[in-house]
C-alpha cells in the first residue's frame, strides 16, 4: 500500500485538465505520444464540448528516478458546477490533488471551489500553474493568487505546459513525494466508496470504487448501504484503458466491481458497499441523492412516439443515474414526461443525447426550477411545472429556490457584472478584494434567473473573463405571477412560466414578439397573447400566408419539384402540432433567449 | 402524347435571376454542341427508321392521356434554353433536319421555339416557320425598361413588343409571353403597364412566373433593392390573373394563361405525367415511368453526350400515383380524375391517395365533384399546403 498514490487533477475548466491527463499518460508508457488526443474525455459529446461530464479513472505504473515502482491512480472529476457533487464524492476517494490553474487566466471561481472541496475532502493540494509556455502567462500573478486566495505556499507551487510536457515528469515526481500514501488495513471489514459508475448493456451497471479498509473479490457478498440491498461479486478489477480483471481489491486501491446489478437506479454515486457480513459498518459520511435543480418537459414531436420515448428514457437512467423522469400530460402537447435535471448543463447535455444516442425527435420545454406555492387552504405545495400552479386567488405566496453565486472578475468590469446580477434579481452578499486586480462578487439569485441566460450575458458583459460558481441557499418569497401563452385562442399549457411581477408585461411583449417570429405564416390568421390570469399583457397577429406556390418555370424537371415538396414536408415534421397550428421546437425555449 | 424537349443552353449573358443551366460566353461551342445533341438523338432513334419529311403541325384537341412510348415519334416538340434563338436560322435548321433524321416528326401537333426579343431576328423567325414549328415563346419577362435592367435582361420593351410584331408578319400565329411576376422595383401598376402591353400586342399565351431567389443567381449574391416581398408578389399575381381573366384568357394551369385553344400542349404533357424525351445536359426525360436527367455540363456533354451521367429515378405505383395527382391538381380547370388515375394505376396500389384527396376535401382545400378534383381558386397561391399532403 506504500506504493500507493490516489490523486485528482481539479480546475476551472478550460484549464487544461484533459491534456495534462494525457501528458502523465504518455509519459508513463500507457499511451503512445499523440495517439489520441484526451483519452479519458470518451464520450463524443464531451469531446465536442471539451469538458469531462462523468468522472473516470485510470491505474498509471510509474517508476520514479530513484527507481522506486509505484501505481498511481489517476481520478478524473467533472468540471462544471452542475456536477459538484460527483466532484466532492470523486475527491473522497483521493488522498492528493492536483490544483491546475492556467497561467493566462488565473485562479477561477471553480478553482476556489474545486479547492476548498478537496481541502474539505483532507487532500493534500499540490498548486500547477498551467500553460506556461504561452507568451501572455502570469506566473507570478499567478502565484500570489494562490497564496492570497487560496493560502497556498508559493514554493509549493510547480511550472508546466501540458501542451509541449514541460514540467509533467517532475509533476509526476511530486506526487509521489507529497501525496500520502493510503490508510486502511486490509484485514479489517470491507468499506468502500461508490464515487462513479456506469452501464454495460451486458453486465448491468458497474460502480467505481474506493477500498477504504478490507478486500474486495469475486464471490463476496456485498451490502449498499442506502438500499440494504445485497449483491454477489462476479468480478473485481481496475481501470487502465479499458478494464482490466484482477483477482482482488485491497484497502487503498482503486477499482471497480460487477455485481449484476440491473438497475441503475440502485446504484449512487456517495454510497457505501460494506460486505454483506458486516452491515453495521458506518457509512462514508457525506452521502446525500443526487438533486435535480432543474426541469422541463420532454414531448415527442410526434405524439404516437410516447411509447418508444419512456422507453428511451428508462435506457437513459441506466447510464446517467442522476436524471430523474415521470409521466406528464399537457393539453398541448399531449404525453410527455418530466424530466430533472442536475443543472442546465447537465439538461442540455442529457437532452442532446437523447436526441443522438437514443434518437428520439423530441421537443423540450422551457426549465423551471421548484417553486413552494403556499395555498391560502395552508397547502404547501413543491411544484416544478408552471402549468400545475393552483389559480391565482388560491395562492397566498410563493418562494423561489435561491442560490449563493461567486463571481470573480477583473476589478475593470465589476460595474456590467453588478448591474446584471441586480437586473437579475441578485441581493448583493458581499465583495472581496483577493488583489487589487480582481474581484470576488458574492450574490444571492433566484436560480430561476440564474438559469435562463445568466451565465452567456457575465460572459459576454465582462468580455469573457468573469467565472462563476454557485450552490443552492433555500428559498425566499418572491413576488411572482404565472403567465400563461395564447396561441390561436388557446393556452399553450407548455409554455406558461413564472415570472416576477414587476416587469412581467414587457417580459411578455418579448416573448409574444419572439414567437411572432419564430412560429411560421399559416392560411389563417394567428393571435398570440400573454396574460396574466384574465389580464392580457402582450398581443401580436401571425398575419396568413398568402404565398407558398412552386410558380416559377422547372420544365419539365418534376422530381424536382416533387423534391422539394418533400424537403418542406419534411421539415414540417420537426414542428409540433398545436391545436391547428405548427410550431417549431425553437418557440419552447424562446423565453431562454430573449433580452430584457 | 408524347413530348421531345431540346435543350439549347447557351445565352449571351446570364439574367440576374435565372438559376436555369445554361453558359454564358461559350458561344463558339454551337456548331460542336449541335452535332453532339444529334449524337444524344441517334441513340433513341428506333430500328429500321428513315428520313421522314417535315410537316406543318396540325391543330389538335387536348387529349387528356398519357400513353405509353411508343417508339422514336413525338406530338409535341419544344425547344428551349437558355436562348435558342442564339441558334440562327441556319442552325435550327440544321437541328431540325438532323432531329428529323432520327424521329417520326410528321404527326407534330405543336411546335415551339423559345426567342429573346434581342435575337429573334427576321432570319430567323422566318427558318423557324419553314421548319415547321408553329409556336414562339417570346421571353418578356417585363415591359418596364427600369425592371428589365435591374433583372439583367439583354432588351428593352420596345424590342420586345417589335419581336413580337415581327414574328406575327413572320407567319406565327400562336405566340406565348413569359413574365416575372415580383421584379425588384416592380408594381400593380407597372405590371398592369405589361399586361396590357402584351394584349395590344394580341399574344394567346402568357406564363407568369413567380421570382424566387435561387441559390446560384446573380440575385442571391446581390439582393436588388426594392424586391417585392412574399405577400406583395402574392398580391402582384392575384392582380395579373384577375386582369388576364377579364381579358378572356383561362388559367389553365398554376403558372400560365391562354386564350381558350391555345393551352401549351407540350407543357399540358407534363402536367398530365405524360412521357417525354429531353435532350441536352440538364433536361429532363420521363419514359416508361422512368424519370431521367442528363448532368448539367456542357463540356462533358459535347465531349461524349452519350455517357453523359443521369439521375434516375423510377417511383413504386404509390408514390408515382401521388406524383400524378400532384401535377394534374396544378391543371386548374382540368384537375384530376381520380377514376382514371385508378385506371391506370389500380386502386389497390395507390395507398391512401383517395384518404388524402378525401380530407383535403373535406378541409376544403380541394374541390370535389363526383371522381373528380380540382385546386379552389384561392388555393392558388398556398398550393403546396395541399401538394405537400397529396404527395406520401
Amino acid at each position: 500500500m506504500n506504493n500507493l498514490r490516489n490523486f485528482c487533477i481539479i480546475a476551472h475548466i478550460d484549464h487544461g485538465k484533459s491534456t495534462l491527463a494525457d501528458r502523465i499518460l504518455e509519459l508513463s508508457g500507457m499511451v503512445r505520444k499523440t495517439s489520441m488526443d484526451q483519452m479519458l474525455d470518451s464520450m463524443e459529446l464531451e469531446r465536442e464540448r471539451g469538458i469531462t461530464i462523468k468522472a473516470k479513472s485510470v491505474r498509471i505504473p510509474y517508476k520514479t528516478r530513484d527507481g522506486g515502482e509505484y501505481i498511481l491512480n489517476l481520478i478524473d472529476t467533472p468540471g462544471h458546477v452542475d456536477f459538484n457533487y460527483e466532484v466532492s464524492r470523486s475527491l473522497m476517494a483521493c488522498e492528493g490533488a492536483v490544483l491546475l490553474v492556467d497561467a493566462t487566466q488565473g485562479v477561477e471561481a471553480q478553482t476556489i471551489a474545486n479547492a476548498n472541496l478537496a481541502l474539505d475532502a483532507g487532500l493534500k493540494i499540490i498548486p500547477v500553474i498551467n500553460k506556461i509556455d504561452l507568451s501572455n502567462a502570469m506566473v507570478d500573478d499567478c502565484s500570489l493568487q494562490l497564496y492570497s486566495m487560496l493560502g497556498l505556499s508559493i514554493e509549493d507551487i510547480l511550472l508546466v505546459s501540458a501542451k509541449d510536457g514541460s514540467g509533467v515528469a517532475e509533476l509526476l515526481e511530486t506526487i509521489v513525494e507529497r501525496v500520502p500514501p493510503p490508510s486502511g488495513s486490509a484485514d479489517a471489514p470491507l468499506k468502500c466508496l461508490i464515487f462513479d459508475s456506469f452501464y454495460d448493456a451486458y453486465r448491468g451497471v458497474i460502480p467505481h470504487l474506493r477500498v477504504f479498509a478490507g478486500s474486495l473479490k469475486a464471490g463476496d457478498k456485498i451490502l449498499l448501504k442506502s438500499t440494504e440491498k445485497i449483491y454477489e461479486v462476479e468480478e473485481v478489477g481496475y481501470f487502465s484503458l479499458g478494464l482490466a480483471q484482477c483477482p482482488v481489491l485491497q484497502a487503498g486501491e482503486v477499482g471497480y466491481v460487477v455485481a449484476l446489478i440491473r438497475n441503475a437506479g440502485e446504484i449512487h454515486v456517495g454510497d457505501t458497499v460494506v460486505s454483506s457480513d458486516h452491515p453495521e459498518e458506518a457509512a462514508v459520511p457525506g452521502f446525500r441523492m443526487a438533486q435535480s435543480m432543474v426541469y422541463c418537459g420532454v414531448y415527442p414531436i410526434i405524439t404516437s412516439d410516447y411509447g418508444k420515448l419512456g422507453a428511451a428514457l428508462e435506457k437513459f437512467k441506466l447510464n446517467d443515474s442522476s436524471i430523474v423522469f415521470e409521466k406528464e400530460n399537457s393539453a398541448a402537447l399531449g404525453f410527455g414526461y418530466r424530466m430533472g435535471f442536475l443543472g442546465m448543463l447537465h439538461m442540455e447535455i442529457a437532452l442532446e443525447r437523447l436526441r443522438r444516442e437514443y434518437e428520439q425527435d423530441i421537443i423540450a420545454t422551457m426549465p423551471s426550477v421548484i417553486y413552494k406555492v403556499f395555498c391560502k387552504n395552508g397547502d404547501i405545495l413543491m411544484l416544478d411545472n408552471p402549468s400545475k400552479f393552483p389559480l391565482e386567488g388560491q395562492v397566498e405566496h410563493i418562494e423561489e429556490p435561491i442560490i449563493r453565486t461567486r463571481i470573480i472578475v477583473p476589478s475593470t468590469h465589476v460595474g456590467p457584472c453588478m448591474e446584471l446580477a441586480e437586473a437579475k434579481r441578485g441581493a448583493l452578499v458581499g465583495i472581496e478584494h483577493p488583489d487589487d486586480r480582481r474581484a470576488i462578487l458574492i450574490y444571492d439569485l433566484p436560480l430561476a434567473d440564474m438559469i435562463t441566460d445568466f451565465y452567456d450575458r457575465l460572459k459576454s458583459v465582462s468580455r469573457g473573463y468573469a467565472s462563476m460558481d454557485y450552490e443552492l441557499n433555500g428559498y425566499r418569497a418572491g413576488d411572482l405571477v404565472k403567465v400563461d401563452i395564447i396561441v390561436n385562442n388557446g393556452i399553450v399549457d407548455a409554455l406558461s412560466y413564472i415570472a416576477p411581477k414587476e416587469g412581467a408585461a414587457a417580459r411578455g411583449r418579448a416573448l409574444i414578439h419572439k414567437l411572432s417570429k419564430t412560429i411560421p405564416k399559416h392560411l389563417f390568421k394567428i393571435p398570440l397573447q400573454a396574460a396574466i390570469g384574465a389580464q392580457v399583457i402582450a398581443r401580436e397577429d401571425i398575419f396568413p400566408r398568402r404565398k407558398d406556390v412552386l410558380a416559377k418555370c422547372y420544365g419539365g424537371d418534376i422530381t424536382r419539384k416533387r423534391k422539394l415538396l418533400e424537403k418542406q414536408k419534411e421539415g414540417k415534421k420537426k414542428m409540433k402540432m398545436v391545436g391547428f397550428v405548427e410550431v417549431p421546437q425553437e418557440a419552447f425555449l424562446s423565453l431562454m433567449k430573449i433580452d430584457d | 402524347m408524347q413530348g421531345l424537349y431540346i435543350h439549347i443552353p447557351f445565352c449571351v449573358s446570364k439574367c440576374y435571376y435565372c438559376d436555369f443551366y445554361s453558359e454564358a460566353g461559350k458561344l463558339h461551342l454551337l456548331g460542336d454542341y449541335l452535332n453532339a445533341l444529334l449524337m444524344e438523338a441517334g441513340q433513341y432513334r428506333g430500328p429500321g427508321f428513315d428520313t421522314h419529311v417535315i410537316a406543318r403541325p396540325k391543330a389538335a384537341a387536348i387529349c387528356p392521356e398519357a400513353g405509353q412510348y411508343r417508339g422514336p415519334g413525338f406530338d409535341t416538340l419544344y425547344i428551349g434554353g437558355g436562348t435558342p434563338s442564339l441558334l440562327g436560322a441556319a442552325g435550327l435548321e440544321q437541328l431540325m433536319n438532323g432531329l428529323a433524321g432520327c424521329f417520326d416528326l410528321t404527326k407534330l401537333h405543336e411546335a415551339t421555339v423559345e426567342a429573346n426579343p434581342d435575337t429573334a431576328n427576321s432570319e430567323f423567325l422566318d427558318a423557324a416557320v419553314g421548319c415547321g414549328i408553329s409556336r414562339l415563346s417570346i421571353g418578356v419577362q417585363s415591359l418596364n425598361d427600369d425592371e428589365l435592367a435591374k433583372s439583367g435582361r439583354l432588351h428593352n420593351a420596345g424590342q420586345a413588343l417589335a419581336a413580337i410584331a415581327k414574328a406575327r408578319d413572320c407567319g406565327f400565329e400562336d405566340i406565348s409571353a413569359d413574365i416575372i411576376v415580383g421584379l425588384p422595383g416592380q408594381t400593380p401598376g407597372s405590371l398592369e403597364n405589361t399586361l396590357c402591353g402584351l394584349l395590344h400586342s394580341a399574344v394567346t399565351h402568357i406564363s407568369a412566373y413567380c421570382l424566387s431567389v435561387e441559390p446560384g443567381s446573380e440575385f442571391a449574391r446581390h439582393t436588388p433593392p426594392g424586391l417585392p416581398d412574399d405577400d406583395a408578389q402574392a398580391g402582384l399575381f392575384e392582380l395579373a390573373a384577375r386582369y388576364l381573366k377579364e381579358n378572356g384568357f383561362v388559367h389553365y394551369e398554376i403558372s400560365n394563361f391562354a386564350v381558350p385553344g391555345n393551352e401549351c400542349l407540350h407543357n399540358l404533357n407534363y402536367w398530365r405525367g405524360g412521357e417525354y424525351l429531353g435532350l441536352g445536359p440538364g433536361a429532363a426525360s420521363h419514359i416508361q415511368g422512368k424519370r431521367f436527367k442528363n448532368a448539367a455540363c456542357l463540356d462533358k456533354y459535347i465531349d461524349n453526350p452519350v455517357a453523359i451521367d443521369k439521375e434516375e429515378e423510377t417511383l413504386d405505383a404509390a408514390h408515382k400515383s401521388a406524383e400524378e395527382a400532384m401535377l394534374r391538381l396544378r391543371l386548374l380547370q382540368e384537375g384530376l380524375d381520380l377514376a382514371g388515375l385508378s385506371a391506370r394505376y389500380g386502386q389497390a396500389n395507390m395507398g391512401r391517395l383517395s384518404d388524402r384527396l378525401n380530407k383535403l376535401a373535406g378541409q376544403k382545400m380541394l374541390l370535389k365533384a363526383g371522381h373528380k378534383y380540382r385546386l379552389p381558386p384561392d388555393m392558388v397561391l398556398t398550393s403546396n399546403q395541399v401538394f405537400r399532403q397529396v404527395i406520401n
